[in-house]
């Protein structure tokens, strides 16, 4: 982001507190707006200059939020001395309201509201080394390396990459020879409080004798003993275990028990990517053009969606429970760990960590386990191909947003952003109106200069962020789970009406929205607002006074 | 539990010392003597006048356990069984020891060692529903529906395993369905008893072979399942507990408007309510062919009824003999300025061939209407047959009821399909929309007429849902109530029967099929479909889902009369012949503490303006009644019928219901949901916690709560006792609260700068200066279960805080001012 523009947004609108004497200054907010106010500036100001005192800005709409006479409109001056307000005469009786304060008396100036209206380039809204640090990432057992930063170790992985810190960066070399395409593990999250890990990786390159190498023993038992909660590490291998068997044939497979120590595989038996696009095109089906209400539910049954989508779930519950119940640190892989293995890494993330439940942590969590990690966008979407009958094409992404609305289904107030939010994410996925979607991997992205020649899907939503919110998403208070662990059952999973049945004129389901709910969170900021003004009232009329200290209310 | 099969089978099962378990397993032996003991100590508690009839040792079990839903296959099992999980997880995966007893009135489990945990729990489980006649682990007896034998031809050992009715233990162990009246001989030793409950519930109970002194070498499940068959299906209503239960009664309900139409002037206040002009109430009582021993034998009428002003009570009473159950074309309803519902049974299937009377009634209602339009809507043919909707119940029971977690997993795999194949949305569907045909046609100004075989089953539902989709009043708790004693109680369903409440004796062969036929989850079928308007208009009921849950529930407590009979007379019959206590249930009070009470209001509901002014003039329409007739009217109690007569034409004659708040409601089986709540909760493991309907109205109570608290704070202009979120609000801390971060709202910028406040408020709470509840500067909502307010409890609730925006949010919802209307928030 361009630290100039920021730091003008911030004076853009803020409240401005003095610990002068003058105690009018105190929580007098200034709201303005943009709009260059040189159509003929009163130079009549009443105040005299100083030596040297010079105009640095004026802006003549500004209401000034008197704590006696509430809002005043005026014009405010800001000079390299002071800061002058002076409200327009409205009633010529009464005598104007001037704030004339010495810049240096200024305390503290508060911004209030305006964070959603700006301009934001969505662009910025993932930076690997500040997600990392979140995480707590380098600390004694991690590190953050920028080995990868021409993409020449794996040119489907990031640049940044979290790895334990007893891997050297020769030995990262080797252990990425092992693993398909170079993806090796690499840190996905981290629990700050237990050192419990998931990391991701594709399908080690077994074959069908059987290979071993010492390496990827060695850097498995690495990322076990970076948390020192556990004695065990989970693998999580998201493919059934017929088919991680048939993979041997091809040079692929998993970590057999006997070759790794203290690691302990699981299948979770989620189909491959042609699976999902016929279970999806069954969907399609069953939605579209007519539908026979008598046989609706066996027609979803049939499609099997919501049992692949049970599995998903299931599988990012284990997770779950691995990661938080057990404090074990957990590998995740599929075949090339760029399909399966999003899915599960990003879901598992988002149950265990509030900050994804937020619009700006959901846009993240996108931009790192799915963008950054390589997801073939380009290959399962089809951007700029003419081979419409693919067999790369494959609904992975929208599985993993059919996912999570699953979840805000269930968890309807741990999410900040709404269904629209989800929808908007899945509209501009096939739109190619953002930059964000188009290309296979970081490396082309960088290649293509992305960032520079398309917008961010992210720099519009955040433009416009008031109708992607959950209203029922509690600002003032957490959420009732920190970590949520969903019913992954077909009798908890619905097929997504909102999404797939919306261009279906028989099937638009009524939506009553939250219109109540807002209604009543209005009331209550209304009230709040009114006893705000009421309090410092009475707090400036008892300063006045004397200065007495308020007595501790009793806990309720 | 794959695991446990082998070497050493009671493992994780026992509850007490498992160590011992094993040593005395091989033996028969089956518990420590101390323990044995200790089982003399867990009496249930006992109503005046309930015996205990048989008491019997035993292990519950849970339905299924919640961990075992992780996985998709089996081997999450193992590793899950195997592994030691938290503490939490283990107590579902075990057994409960403790006295099982059948009581005359119900069943009920005492756990034996529940006092060692009562520390922790007791103010968690306060939150959650508490009947006062019932406790946790306790069902009557009229909620008993199926009861099913595992007896056992192995070794005593896998006694555990039959009760969790393990697939590989079939050979071994053979479930059976115990019959009322068979006396059958229970072959076999029992070695467990799988309960199922007609509101949904499975119980599942284990015994233990024993060669104790104390209890003789008699067989215990043999002792419980022979006592719950004599038991638990009376061949007369008088058998019923609510004739030996004496306690007195003494209404509270005289504030509350629920109307009992009971008497002649609850009817006439509808009417002038409708203002239905053209129609009269009769009584009974004051007809003089039915005061006639000899005559009134021939008619089955309730004891008030409403029928077209045009024809004479004699003249309505001849015609009517030819329709089944005396039912001809009562007036229920109006709607707009004539139009009016009407319930009408068919002809007696005698008098088929003859539809001359028929012809002659429907003529008479015709002329009662404006417009002299009419509409017949015979149901019949467009309804499911109450057969129908018994099959479609006991199939989704069976879904809802699963005994392992195999056949859950078998179920969920292809769920959509099999819940398809019960019917039951299907009859859901149905109903909404002929009720919804229903009311547009009184919308349009046409009286609809409803016609069924007996008029009893089917015309209620559509019925009153009609009414329910018209007439906001219906909407409101007090409204709700009157109709379904209006549709339901006062125009006499057959609770009795529908209910399964008696299993009259069986003709010689034993018919279960004829025995089955008079049973049928009528009622229950129209709360899912209120509950299903629910779902789709959630800020138009006064009344929550829960509130639903908790009427099914009661229709099986015979301490209340409400549900229990088939008609009035029989009522009036218990009355003076066993002096029989009537108690409506509509006085929760008499069943709940405050706290539950406030779980059924809805809090998203808005009270209209006009509601306040309809009930103030209803109000004052019973004041100007009571007066003209020297109080005459007897609250409700119905047993001395006024024979005073009214004439709505001395009061307002134009219908006082609100023309624009219908409702159209979607009806298609793809908008309908399945009722999770009432279904679902006796299943732990679809039990979502912290998500689901209850955190939603939590946070909207919250709301409330909040602005309730902001508006007393103006009123009385003093600024100490304001809400949390206020303080959230103005960012500050709370002035109580010294060292307290401040949570500033810039923190989304801050992230991009890399500068981070901590992710997780658990790691600040780790920091010794609080509690286990409160993260300091933010409020942490209460977790609760998705089946709140059932379910099962969760460790770590802050019940006190809940409570406190339980109450004060109830505060602004009781409340009478209009403070709440929708023109006053903008």
């Amino acid at each position: 982001m361009d630290p100039s523009a920021s730091l003008a947004d911030k004076l853009a609108s803020k409240t401005a507190s003095s610990n002068s004497l003058d105690s009018s200054s105190k929580s007098s907010s200034l709201g303005s707006k943009h709009g260059g106010g040189e159509n003929g500036i009163l130079r009549d100001t009443p105040f005299g200059y100083l030596e040297g005192e010079e105009d640095q800005d004026q802006k003549n709409d500004v209401t000034y939020v008197c704590p006696y006479r509430g809002p005043v409109f005026g014009a405010l001056t800001i000079t390299n001395y002071r800061l002058y307000f002076r409200s327009l005469p409205l009633r010529d009786q009464e005598p104007p309201v001037v704030v004339d304060v010495p810049l240096g008396v200024i305390a503290r100036v508060e911004k209030i509201g305006g964070a959603t209206s700006r301009g934001w380039d969505g662009w910025a809204v993932y930076e690997p080394l500040a997600e990392l640090r979140r995480l707590g990432v380098p600390n004694d057992m991690w590190r953050a390396t920028k080995l990868n930063e021409s993409y020449a170790i794996c040119d489907s992985y990031p640049a940044v990459w979290a790895v334990p810190k007893a891997a050297s960066d020769d030995f990262l070399r080797r252990v990425a020879q092992f693993r398909s395409r170079c993806r090796l593990p690499v840190l996905s999250w981290m629990n700050p409080r237990t050192q419990a890990t998931i990391t991701r990786c594709s399908q080690p390159l077994v074959g069908v004798s059987g290979k071993r190498n010492s390496d990827d023993e060695a850097y498995l038992s690495f990322i076990m003993e970076a948390n020192a909660q556990s004695d065990k590490l989970t693998i999580m291998d998201a493919r059934p275990s017929a088919n991680a068997i048939a993979n041997k044939a091809k040079g692929g497979g998993y970590e057999s028990e006997d070759a790794y120590k203290n690691v302990e595989i699981n299948f979770l038996d989620i189909h491959n990517i042609h699976v999902m696009r016929e279970s999806l095109r069954k969907v399609k089906e069953a939605c579209f053009p007519t539908t026979d209400d008598s046989k609706w539910q066996t027609a979803i049954d049939n499609t099997l969606w919501l049992k692949h989508i049970r599995c998903i779930l299931a599988g990012a519950v284990r997770i779950v429970d691995k990661v938080e119940t057990m404090s074990t640190s957990v590998v995740v892989h599929c075949s090339d760990g760029w399909d399966r293995t999003a899915q599960l890494t990003a879901l598992s993330m988002l149950l265990l960590d509030p900050h994804y439940r937020t619009v700006r942590g959901f846009e993240v969590l996108i931009e790192k386990e799915w963008l950054s990690f390589g997801h073939k966008f380009q290959q399962r979407i089809g951007h700029g191909d003419n081979k419409h009958s693919d067999a790369d094409r494959s609904p992975v992404f929208l599985q993993f947003i059919d996912s999570v609305w699953q979840v805000s289904q269930q968890f309807n107030n741990a999410f900040e952003f709404n269904e629209h939010f989800l929808i908007t994410i899945v509209d501009h996925l096939y739109s190619c109106r953002f930059g964000t979607f188009l290309c296979n991997t970081e490396a082309e992205r960088v290649a293509e200069d992305l960032k520079h020649k398309t917008t961010s899907l992210w720099t519009h939503i955040n433009s416009s962020l008031d109708q992607y919110l959950n209203p029922l998403f509690p600002s003032f208070t957490h959420g009732a789970e920190l970590v949520l662990r969903p019913i992954a059952s077909v009798r908890s999973v619905r097929l997504w009406k909102g999404l797939y049945c919306r261009w279906n004129p028989g099937l638009c389901a009524p939506q009553h929205g939250c219109q109540r709910t807002r209604e009543l969170l209005s009331k209550q900021d209304q009230l709040f607002k009114l006893v705000n003004e009421l309090r410092l009232k009475s707090n400036n009329r008892s300063n006045s006074m004397q200065t007495t200290t308020r007595l501790a209310s009793p806990m309720h | 539990m794959l695991t446990t099969t082998s070497a050493t089978p009671f493992k994780s099962y026992v509850a007490p010392l498992p160590g011992d378990m094993r040593a005395t397993a091989d033996t028969n032996e089956w518990c420590l003597p101390s323990v044995l003991r200790d089982v003399h100590l867990a009496k249930p508690r006992l109503l005046q006048g309930e015996q205990i009839v048989a008491s019997a040792p035993a292990y519950m079990y849970s339905p299924i356990d919640p961990m075992d839903s992780s996985g998709g296959s089996g081997s999450t099992l193992s590793a899950t069984s195997s592994a030691s999980g938290t503490p939490a997880d283990r107590h579902h995966k075990e057994a409960t020891f403790g006295l099982l007893s059948v009581t005359n009135f119900k069943l009920a489990f005492v756990p034996l060692h529940e006092k060692r945990n009562q520390a922790i729990t007791a103010p968690l489980i306060d939150l959650y529903q508490e009947n006062i006649y019932l406790g946790r682990n306790e069902i009557t007896l009229n909620n008993i529906d199926h009861i099913y034998t595992i007896s056992e031809l192995g070794r005593a050992a896998s006694a555990l395993q039959a009760a969790r009715g393990m697939a590989s233990h079939a050979g071994m162990s053979r479930r059976k369905k115990l019959e009322p009246f068979k006396q059958q001989n229970i072959s076999g030793r029992i070695a467990a008893l799988h309960i199922v409950c007609k509101n949904f519930r499975l119980l599942k109970f284990a015994f233990q072979q024993q060669d104790s002194k104390m209890f003789g070498a008699s067989d215990q499940g043999k002792l419980i399942a022979s006592a719950l068959v004599r038991f638990a299906y009376p061949m007369r209503h008088d058998l019923s507990f609510a004739y030996a239960h004496r306690e007195p009664y003494y209404s509270t309900l005289g504030a509350s408007g629920t109307s009992m139409y009971a008497t002649k002037n609850d009817w006439a206040r509808e009417l002038i309510r409708c203002g239905a002009t053209e129609w009269q109430v009769v009584s009974c009582a004051s007809v003089q062919l039915l005061q006639n021993p000899l005559q009134a034998g021939k008619y089955t009428v309730p004891p008030h009824f409403v029928i077209p002003k045009s024809c004479s009570v004699d003249r309505f009473l001849d015609l009517s003999r030819a329709f089944c159950d005396s039912r001809a074309a009562f007036w229920v309803y109006s709607y707009g300025s004539s139009a009016a519902l009407v319930r009408l049974a068919e002809l007696q299937p005698a008098a088929q061939q003859d539809t001359k009377s028929e012809n002659v009634m429907l003529e008479l209602v015709r002329k009662c209407d404006a417009g002299r339009q009419l509409k017949l809507l015979q149901l019949t043919d467009r309804l499911p047959s109450i057969q129908d909707v018994l099959r479609a119940y006991q199939k989704l029971r069976r879904l809802c009821t699963p005994e392992t977690p195999e056949k859950f997993m078998l179920q969920d795999d292809k769920y959509l399909g099999l819940l398809e194949k019960t019917n039951w949305l299907f009859y859901v569907s149905l109903c909404l929309r002929y009720a919804s045909e229903a009311a547009a046609t009184l919308r349009s100004g046409v009286t609809c007429v409803l016609q069924e075989s007996n008029g009893r089953d089917l015309c209620c539902v559509i019925s009153s849902l009609a009414q329910l989709l018209l007439d906001p009043h219906f909407r409101s708790i007090d409204g709700f109530q009157s109709l379904v004693q209006k549709e339901w109680v006062a125009l006499e369903h057959p609770f009795q029967r529908r209910l399964g409440h008696v299993y009259p004796a069986q003709p010689a062969g034993g018919n279960a099929e004829l025995f089955d036929s008079e049973q049928s989850p009528v009622f229950l079928l129209f709360l899912d479909c209120v509950w299903q308007l629910l779902q789709q208009f959630p800020d138009e009921f006064e009344f929550t889902q829960t509130y639903l849950t908790t009427l099914w529930d009661a229709c099986f407590v015979p301490i209340f009369d409400t549900f229990q009979f088939d008609t009035q007379a029989q009522r009036l019959k218990a009355v003076t012949d066993s002096q029989l206590v009537l108690r409506p249930v509509w006085d929760w009070g008499e069943q709940f503490s405050d706290k539950d009470k406030m779980f059924f209001s809805n809090p998203l509901y808005q009270r209209q303006r006009g509601d306040l002014g309809a009930q103030a003039a209803a109000v004052a329409h019973r004041r100007s009644l009571a007066v003209g007739h020297k109080g005459a009217h007897g609250g409700g109690s119905g047993v001395t019928p006024s024979r005073n007569t009214i004439n709505p034409q001395l009061f307002a004659t134009a219908s006082s219901v609100p023309q624009d708040r219908y409702l159209q409601p979607a009806h298609r089986i793809f908008d309908l949901q399945v009722w999770d709540q009432c279904y679902y909760r006796w299943l732990p493991i679809l039990d979502i916690r912290g998500g689901g309907q209850p955190q939603v109205d939590l946070f909207h109570r919250l709301l409330l709560s909040n602005i309730a608290k902001v508006q007393r704070c103006l009123d009385y202009q003093n600024f100490d006792d304001l809400p949390d979120a206020f303080y959230e609000f103005a960012g500050e801390s709370r002035p109580n609260q010294l060292k307290d971060e401040k949570p500033d709202k810039e923190d989304e910028a801050e992230f991009v700068d890399g500068v981070e406040r901590r992710r997780k408020p658990t790691a600040k709470a780790a920091t010794p200066t609080s509690g286990l509840t409160s993260v300091p500067g933010k409020l942490q909502l209460s977790t609760l279960s998705s089946f709140f307010p059932f379910g099962n409890p969760i460790a770590g609730d802050a019940p006190l805080q809940l409570y406190d925006i339980l109450s004060s949010s109830s505060e602004l919802l009781m409340e009478t001012s209009s403070f709440l209307d929708k023109s006053s928030i903008v």
